[in-house]
């Protein structure tokens, strides 16, 4: 019996030895990820670890659409193309319920104390980790330093939307955009209009998924959105990131992966206020747009996969990633104090990614944005308000019955 | 007689062998997609929960996407779109294949750069023409305000951003029909223009009597192609306004793709698409006619 115990525990420490020195040269991983900043954030410890472990990396950035498209189309594939993809959070419910993404759990990963608690809810299905909070993209306030100084302003004076609009009335007078709304597609004003709802107590679906478009909340908000257009203008991202740093424009909402200020810039964001009016009652008004990375299910170097996933995950890497651009999920990185000395608005987006709000997680969204965009552009170009969110909310309730 | 009627059917039998090979590959890359996308708009076919669990729905897809105001509006605004692109394109090009032919010196050069549009990809373009026409930074902007002129948001407005897509579309196409035309143009025999002078026929009277008739097949080609062509129009859309605002720039092709493409409903798009071949089909068998007679 002796021997047999022996036996068995020397086999395992053999075992745990492979595996532990388990060689990956020579493999090769392709990396889906978003364009743009977030990509870009990541290149450096993708480089890093391509020669450490002497692999090869392949990594395709793409758009938006695009990268849904691939991440879905390929997960029909028994041996997918890609090893570790971002996942918008919105895309959560239509990929765990069609199997798309590995259980990150099952494959040993887990959180640690030093992660946004509030950024891993999406993240998760139940108990199962799916995904890792990679990029803390979440709704701030773009602002311009010396136009809300003309106003009268300082950034962490501004607590209300009744702020935001006494600025934007006051830069409208002095000639200039006194705030800025995202046109284009329904996804892009949907978005930029769930701050304004929020703060007014409203949401776009009640506890059941069902459209919550008509209702005094959600009109009162679009009023008030609708007022402030009225004061400045409609425009595509680069547009309103160009005209909140030239000093074109004053204030809009915005996403930290659009733009990387420094102490010196002419703009810089702050929290979107909580309240409608000053004397308004409190709400959550940030709205997460967290870029998180996982592993598809199909992907044939999960072990691999895996070991970047960490990797890039793990605090240096996050804290380093800040250099290029990067908005790391950990308290390390947004309270680290030299970071705070280059980059202050990281205060704003760590106070931001602690009470953030995530989008609905219903498989539909895709449709429900371009619903709800395609008919508050309508109003917002010259339409009944009444009319168009009445139609929406017909059209969005017969969506969500299908 | 006997032998006339074997070396008839021999040679019928050889005709068919050579053919076979091009239907194979045209029936595999032509029909079988066309085929599938029609057996596919019968269902619910969702990309993410697969084919296995596909269900035949008849003809719900289409009720559906008939009935659907989107899929109104963008079927509209294409074949509003269209109609203005191909006639504009038509009548600039012809113009321009007119007077370059015209031209005593200098054709080769003038051939060359007025064909550069087209050498240009449509997502090219439509940077350039969002750069060119950003509110911000766009040079079109910085000029009309030098010049004191008003200023237009060119691609957020719903009263200017259909017809600047329809100046980019049109200016990049002109001299896809330019090169046509004046190819065609070459091939009139000069002694019709040299009796027309005779009988005393102008500069306008020698086009309209022999350049425009002689022109005809390779108008009525050109028309169907570009038809066709602007039918699809999709990545300007895309790029530059993602169909908005509110709509008045959603094609056919920016639908299916939002609304089958991007939430992989592909039997509620590969219905859509029937649609849209159909109509390119109703609308370009009218040049086709036009050329076969």
């Amino acid at each position: 019996m002796k021997k047999k115990v022996v036996a068995a525990t020397l086999l395992g420490a053999a075992m745990a030895m492979t595996v532990a020195s388990v060689s990956f040269a020579g493999d090769k991983l392709t990396l889906v990820l978003r364009g743009g900043s977030y990509a870009d954030s990541m290149q450096p410890a993708i480089d890093q670890f391509a020669k450490d472990n002497d692999v090869e990396i392949e990594v395709l950035p793409l758009e938006f659409d695009d990268l849904h498209s691939k991440i879905a189309l390929d997960a029909a594939n028994k041996e997918g193309a890609y090893d570790l993809c971002m996942v918008d959070g919105s895309w959560m419910a239509e990929f765990t319920q069609n199997n798309v993404l590995a259980n990150l759990s099952e494959l040993g990963y887990s959180f640690d104390d030093d992660i946004i608690p509030a950024t891993t809810a999406i993240c998760k299905n139940g108990d199962d980790i799916y995904l890792a909070p990679y990029f803390g993209n979440v709704t701030v306030l773009l602002y311009n330093k010396q136009l809300v100084e003309d106003a009268g302003y300082k950034p962490e004076d501004i607590d209300s939307f009744a702020d935001l609009k006494d600025i934007a009335q006051k830069t409208h007078d002095a000639g200039k955009n006194g705030f800025l709304i995202r046109g284009g597609s329904g996804d892009n004003i949907v978005s930029d209009f769930i701050p304004h709802l929020l703060a007014y107590g409203g949401w776009v679906v009640d506890d059941n998924n069902q459209p919550t478009v008509d209702t005094d909340e959600f009109k009162a908000a679009f009023t008030e959105y609708q007022d402030l257009f009225a004061l400045g203008d409609t425009m595509d991202k680069d547009d309103i990131v160009a005209a909140i740093d030239n000093g074109d424009a004053a204030l809009a909402i915005g996403w930290p992966g659009w733009y990387v200020p420094t102490e010196d810039s002419n703009g810089g964001y702050i929290p979107i206020p909580t309240k409608a009016t000053d004397d308004g009652e409190e709400y959550k008004t940030s709205m997460y747009g967290t870029w998180t990375i996982g592993i598809p299910a199909n992907s044939t170097h999960k072990d691999l996969a895996l070991k970047l996933l960490e990797y890039v995950m793990s605090p240096e890497v996050q804290l380093a990633s800040v250099e290029n651009g990067g908005v790391p999920c950990r308290y390390s990185c947004l309270q680290n104090e030299d970071v705070l000395a280059k980059y202050p608005q990281y205060e704003a987006v760590c106070k931001a990614l602690e009470n953030g709000v995530y989008r609905p997680v219903i498989s539909q969204w895709a449709q429900f944005t371009e619903i709800l965009g395609t008919e508050m552009d309508g109003v917002l170009q010259g339409g009944d308000m009444n009319d168009g969110l009445a139609s929406a909310q017909e059209q969005l309730t017969e969506l969500m019955s299908e | 007689m006997a032998s006339t009627q074997r070396k008839k059917t021999a040679a019928h039998g050889f005709a068919l062998k050579m053919i076979t090979p091009t239907v194979v590959i045209l029936a595999v890359l032509t029909l079988y997609p066309l085929i599938f996308t029609l057996i596919y708009s019968f269902t619910n076919y969702n990309y993410l929960q697969g084919a296995d669990r596909a269900k035949f729905i008849a003809l719900d897809n289409y009720v559906k996407i008939l009935k659907n105001n989107y899929f109104r509006r963008a079927m509209w605004n294409t074949i509003r779109f269209t109609v203005l692109a191909v006639f504009f394109e038509m009548l600039f090009g012809l113009l321009l294949a007119i007077f370059i032919k015209s031209l005593r010196w200098g054709q080769k050069i003038m051939r060359t750069l007025v064909l550069l549009p087209y050498l240009l990809p449509a997502v090219t373009v439509a940077l350039s023409f969002r750069m060119m026409l950003s509110q911000n930074y766009g040079i079109v902007n910085q000029v009309l305000t030098a010049m004191h002129l008003p200023v237009y948001n060119w691609f957020m407005d719903k009263h200017t951003a259909f017809n600047s897509i329809l100046l980019i579309d049109i200016w990049q196409n002109v001299p896809f029909v330019f090169l046509l035309l004046y190819a065609s143009m070459l091939s009139i025999p000069k002694d019709q223009y040299e009796a027309a002078m005779v009988d005393g026929a102008g500069w306008i009277r020698q086009h309209f009597y022999v350049t425009i008739p002689n022109l005809g097949p390779s108008l009525a080609l050109c028309a169907m192609l570009r038809v066709i062509d602007t039918f699809r129009l999709f990545e300007k859309v895309n790029i530059l306004t993602g169909g908005g605002p509110a709509g008045t720039t959603s094609t056919i092709t920016q639908f299916l793709y939002n609304n089958g493409i991007k939430s992989l409903k592909f039997g509620y798009g590969s219905a859509g698409a029937i649609i849209m071949t159909i109509l390119v089909l109703i609308f370009s068998s009218i040049y086709v006619k036009k050329a076969v007679s």
